[in-house]
């Protein structure tokens, strides 16, 4: 390069493409649950707790009935099961209120963890009250240590679990070893009166094996649940990128579009001003030479067209395409009007019976599917020939559109092909070369879009009818008549 | 007798048209990118700017022309604009005449490639009567 003085070079770097850091995935996997998924299972664990309070309501007043705990053969618990739902409830109440109001990340995991030391608290003072050994009431833990689990990272849901087995340790402890509780338990007679040492041990036992088992069930359930967590950000992930491609390839078809039809305008238009006489006396021979460039220029176009419509059919994206009531005499009428022109250029006439009828779809799809099933009426009509256009309500209430015409129909044989994408009859090519095969196929995925049922009846040289049922139609069904076809595609 | 403003970055199709247009009696002027188009209008402003939609540099170019043209020129808010474009405008791909709005598509007809020079000078001819709902 020749350096000039004064005249700054530019410089540009062509950047790497971006790339997605390698432990992405394994981050993801290992972090909580997105905010929104957390606040809707605050609001879930909170019904949750109402459960919990109303047992513990019952329990209390089952000990107002001295007869019921002596059926049962149980201890009146006394106030305690009242205290501890008053104190859920209230707590309850403080959450519910804090998770609906406006919440950020900070918020949403304060509220959590609150729930959660609020809620271990208050199970081990019911550990205690019920029978922290006695009973299996300490496995009620368990439900801390799995949800924590699944809702929180492994790290966090490891923190749960220790202070699950810190406070349960520190209630056997106040009350088997310091003796700083007296002994509880609901049952009115307990074994260990008998013979302390034997079971002490029994109960160490037992306060190890719990312990264990929670340890036991926290690995598993947090090695489980990272593992679908890493799938569902591996599942994410590639959703992101399957719209990021999809949205890609929009943006190429469009381009595609321009670039192919943008040169076809091109010749089409200095075809037309040799056509029209703008550049002098043309002789008739290479007038008819312009004329086929011409027509030909229109097919292409006409075909580049309907190749773009099925790609974008067979996208996923269009599904997600708003649908909204489509009214159907205005529909069909539209759609009328766009193949009019050909229709007079062959003398084809519409004979109508169109009842209004909701439909519920894209329109623009509807209006795909109908153009070209009317212009395939129309262009494989004979000449000054009718095509009847109907729709009217099934016994369902379901919207049947049929469209008949009386031109040069189907061979039996060939009508199960019609729909595959590139294919035309002899018959078809023999009557029309400007078509591209790809009409009926762009009509089959309307219809798989939408459940649309179509029945294609044809008699060779007489004519075709097709016969559209929208869903919640119940299947029809008929048998075919002599020297008729039927073909019938859902 | 018109002062028309083709703007399109394909010559060929350009030169054709304007020839066309020409012989109907219209001074007709090429622009083949938007920048230029802004300023050539900005100094003469026509009766009627055909305009394409997608342009080397800028898929959207034509759009953005457009816009600035309602709503930050006074001088060439009110001048008819003849979008033409590739992309069909019947389905759903790209965008047809119900997508007319005065913010984010603020022109007054559309004319879909390949054009059909009897179908453009009628429209051409019905924009400068002022009228943009014809055929």
């Amino acid at each position: 390069m020749v350096s000039h003085e004064g005249i700054q070079a530019a410089v540009y770097e062509l950047p790497l493409s971006k790339e997605r850091p390698e432990d992405f995935q394994i981050k993801g996997s290992k972090g909580p649950l997105p905010e929104s998924l957390l606040v809707q299972n605050i609001l879930w664990f909170c019904r949750f707790r109402w459960l919990v309070i109303a047992t513990l309501v019952s329990y209390g007043t089952l000990g107002l009935f001295p007869g019921l705990t002596g059926y049962f053969r149980i201890r009146p618990p006394g106030a305690w099961p009242f205290i501890t739902a008053l104190v859920l409830t209230l707590s309850n109440l403080a959450f519910l209120l804090f998770a609906r109001t406006k919440h950020s990340p900070a918020r949403t995991m304060l509220n959590l963890w609150s729930q959660i030391v609020g809620d271990l608290v208050v199970l081990t003072v019911v550990v205690y009250f019920v029978g922290s050994l006695e009973t299996n009431i300490a496995f009620a833990y368990l439900f801390h240590i799995v949800l924590s689990c699944v809702f929180f990272s492994r790290r966090q849901s490891l923190i749960v679990t220790v202070m699950a087995i810190g406070m349960f340790a520190t209630c056997i402890t106040a009350e088997y070893v310091l003796k700083l509780l007296p002994s509880m338990s609901i049952f009115a007679h307990t074994s260990h009166e008998q013979d302390s040492s034997q079971v002490l041990a029994i109960l160490t036992l037992d306060f190890f094996l719990a312990i264990g088992i929670w340890l036991v069930v926290w690995h598993l359930a947090s090695h489980l649940s990272s593992m679908v967590r890493q799938r569902d950000f591996e599942l994410a992930e590639t959703n992101r990128r399957l719209m990021a491609a999809q949205e890609e390839r929009s943006r190429h078809m469009l381009a595609t579009t321009h670039q192919l039809k943008a040169p076809f305008a091109a010749i089409y238009s200095n075809a037309q001003l040799l056509l029209q006489g703008y550049c002098g006396n043309i002789p008739d021979e290479a007038l008819r030479v312009i004329q086929r460039i011409t027509a030909r220029c229109r097919r292409l176009t006409a075909e580049i067209q309907e190749m773009l419509q099925l790609a974008n059919l067979s996208s996923t994206s269009q599904e997600s395409l708003p649908r909204t009531k489509i009214v159907s005499t205005e529909l069909l009428l539209w759609c009328m009007s766009q193949v009019d022109p050909v229709a007079r250029e062959r003398g084809v006439v519409f004979k109508t019976d169109i009842r209004p009828v909701a439909m519920i779809g894209t329109e623009d799809h509807f209006k795909m599917l109908f153009v070209n099933l009317l212009s395939n009426a129309v262009i494989y009509s004979h000449m000054n020939g009718q095509v009847q256009v109907s729709c009217r309500r099934g016994p369902n209430s379901e919207p049947i559109v049929t469209i008949v015409d009386n031109g040069i129909g189907i061979p039996a044989h060939k009508l199960s092909h019609i729909f595959e994408e590139h294919y035309r009859t002899k018959e078809a090519v023999q009557h029309n070369k400007e078509s591209s095969g790809l009409g009926l196929a762009i009509v089959k995925h309307v219809a798989e879009m939408y459940s649309i049922r179509i029945r294609v009846e044809s008699r060779l040289g007489f004519g075709t009818r097709f016969e559209l049922t929208f869903p919640s139609s119940r299947e029809s069904s008929g048998s075919n008549r002599e020297g008729e076809t039927k073909w019938l595609i859902s | 007798m018109a002062y028309l403003l083709i703007v399109d970055d394909d010559e060929d199709f350009a030169s054709t048209a304007a020839t066309v247009l020409r012989k109907d009696g219209h001074d007709v002027q090429i622009e083949l990118d938007t920048d230029d188009a802004a300023q050539s209008m900005e100094s003469k402003p026509p009766d009627l700017l055909i305009l394409d939609v997608m342009f080397p540099e800028d898929a959207s170019a034509g759009f953005e022309l457009a816009r600035f043209m309602r709503h930050k020129s006074e001088k060439l808010k009110n001048v008819p604009i003849l979008m033409l474009t590739a992309i069909n405008v019947k389905f759903p791909l790209g965008f047809g005449p119900h997508d007319i709005d005065d913010h984010w598509l603020p022109v007054t007809d559309f004319l879909e490639k390949p054009v059909d020079f009897d179908v453009l000078k009628r429209k051409v001819a019905n924009l400068l009567h002022g009228d943009s709902t014809a055929d």
